[in-house]
């Protein structure tokens, strides 16, 4: 019998039935939420920090299946993930700058370090080694609604506090000794915007996966800074461009029949290519004579 | 250690004062201590040959290193500003002339109370700078010499009682140069800012600034004083020479 390709009326259907309500839903919400925190991750030259958080929270689970199966400690894997994912984020809020080395070498070592430990423990518990990729990493395709209303929580806090504290933010992103010597807590801006990141990547990894997440905190930000020259549009940009990516990937997945991680990452991605074209078009034109 | 003269001190309350100051990378000292204080409405230019440690210096007194031995002591709630020495900010940041000078209006916390428009002073500010013309335009986009205005009139919005400027004209032809000291010097006498510059052009600090403040690492020797008696001492000449043996401007 020929393969017939989905339809409108079965995605609608679905939809009435409420499974796919929930994978839309989550992929538009962290689609804008990592759009948004993106660009402060590309700004800092820190884009590796996401695949990186996520190895840190493989190692919390990890270990928290060695605490229960070798030392009777009844840890929760989820909360492993999310405190080693913490921790793993408040060294890069330590003053880095002063080694002799950049904060994205850190960042690899870091990530190193976190992928051994995680291999090492996980070859003690290798039993419950297939578990931590289950709770670690979801897929795009079903979600969770539990995971879509952790997102939820901890993406509207985190835009909260990114809202509130915007001028102090980017004034010590900017130019963080001028800022320091206007009396602004610079360590604890940066402490604590990282730790919203980190809790936004590591519950939307769980929720939709590492790729599509790793894109959603990458690629609309780049395509936000190529189109604008200021930074309450580029983050307007990216939080919409990434929204777009998550939902619009959801249903190119649909209807070709792809996988939906890559297809939110193949989206996302589009625009950026297309933001490349339209920025190559404006510098040919302002070589035109007029 | 070497000779730390002072040559004046006035009687007004301090706004900031060096102790026995010794600043340096890895617990080594780069200059031998400095006493320093630093009153309202004070011009002082802090001058001497590259890699005699007057960045160190000041970077030391603006609390971004920590000194090797002595201290700085700063009035409690003291507004300072910063214009640093090269061009240090972020390339990327998408930021509009005008958006980088309205930050200097945040002081501490004041982040977080909401600001629904930019204030006048931004632009008030761009119009004494002589930045007006390019705060529509990208940070990013302009030269070095605009980032330079650009960052003297975040100054000017930050109100400061004490100004801190590392080479803030580097980058400024001698006619630019002239107009940002001037603009910093109306600075000092309408509001009482105190500052405390470092520069390299010889004949400006001879222009504006009331004490200087000399380093010389070859002989070990800080020296501070008036800008005339600084300027006619014999380190001075040693380090300025001029062909035919006088102490020579330099830029």
């Amino acid at each position: 019998m020929p393969h017939s390709a989905p339809t409108w009326s079965e995605l609608v259907q679905g939809w009435e039935l409420g499974i796919y309500r929930e994978p839309i839903y989550c992929g538009l919400l962290a689609g804008l939420l990592l759009g948004y925190l993106g660009v402060y991750i590309v700004l800092r030259r820190m884009v590796f920090i996401t695949a990186a958080i996520g190895q840190a929270a493989g190692m919390g689970v990890a270990l928290a299946f060695f605490a229960q199966i070798h030392l009777a400690l009844a840890v929760p894997p989820v909360a492993g993930a999310v405190v080693f994912a913490l921790l793993f984020t408040g060294v890069f809020a330590l003053p880095l700058e002063r080694l002799p080395v950049s904060r994205e070498s850190v960042l690899g070592v870091a990530y190193l370090v976190a992928w051994a430990g995680s291999v090492m423990v996980g070859d003690r518990i290798s039993q419950e080694a297939h578990d931590i990729s289950s709770i670690l990493f979801g897929t795009a395709v079903l979600v969770r609604s539990e995971d879509f209303h952790s997102l939820l929580a901890v993406g509207s806090v985190a835009l909260l506090w990114y809202a509130i504290g915007h001028r102090g933010v980017t004034f010590a992103l900017f130019d963080p000794e001028a800022a320091r010597v206007q009396r602004l807590p610079v360590r604890l801006i940066e402490l604590t915007s990282l730790l919203w990141v980190a809790l936004c990547v590591s519950v939307a990894t769980r929720a939709l996966g590492v790729l599509p997440v790793f894109a959603f905190a990458v690629i609309p930000a780049v395509t936000g800074l190529l189109l604008f020259d200021r930074l309450r549009w580029v983050l307007a940009a990216a939080a919409s461009l990434g929204a777009l990516a998550g939902g619009g990937g959801y249903l190119a997945a649909f209807f070709l029949e792809f996988p939906v991680g890559a297809c939110q990452s193949a989206v996302a991605a589009l625009f950026f290519t297309l933001a490349l074209l339209a920025r190559g078009a404006r510098a040919w034109r302002s070589l035109l004579p007029a | 250690m070497s000779d730390a003269a002072r040559i004046d001190r006035g009687s007004d309350p301090a706004l900031l004062r060096c102790e026995r100051l010794q600043v340096g990378h890895s617990g080594r000292a780069l200059v031998p201590a400095l006493d320093l204080e630093l009153r309202a409405g004070e011009f002082v230019a802090v001058v001497g040959r590259n890699g005699t440690g007057k960045t160190t210096w000041f970077r030391t007194v603006l609390g971004l290193l920590a000194p090797v031995s002595g201290r700085v002591i700063a009035r409690p709630g003291l507004r300072l500003s910063y214009v640093p020495q090269r061009i240090q900010l972020d390339p990327l940041y998408p930021a509009l002339a005008r958006d980088v000078v309205a930050m200097g209006v945040e002081r501490g916390l004041s982040f977080i109370s909401p600001r629904l428009r930019e204030p006048a002073l931004v632009h008030g500010a761009l119009e004494r700078a002589g930045a007006m013309a390019y705060a529509e335009r990208p940070f990013r986009s302009l030269s070095e010499g605009q980032k330079q205005r650009v960052l003297l009139a975040r100054l000017c919005v930050a109100a400061p009682e004490l100004a801190l400027l590392d080479e803030p004209t580097s980058a400024m032809d001698a006619v630019a140069e002239r107009e940002a000291l001037s603009m910093i010097d109306g600075l000092r006498r309408e509001q009482a800012t105190s500052v405390l510059v470092v520069s390299h052009y010889l004949g400006l600090v001879r222009e504006f600034a009331e004490r200087v403040v000399l380093f010389d690492s070859a002989c070990e020797t800080v020296l501070v004083g008036p800008t005339d008696e600084v300027l006619a001492h014999a380190v001075f000449q040693r380090n300025y020479p001029r062909p035919g043996g006088d102490a020579c401007e330099t830029h």
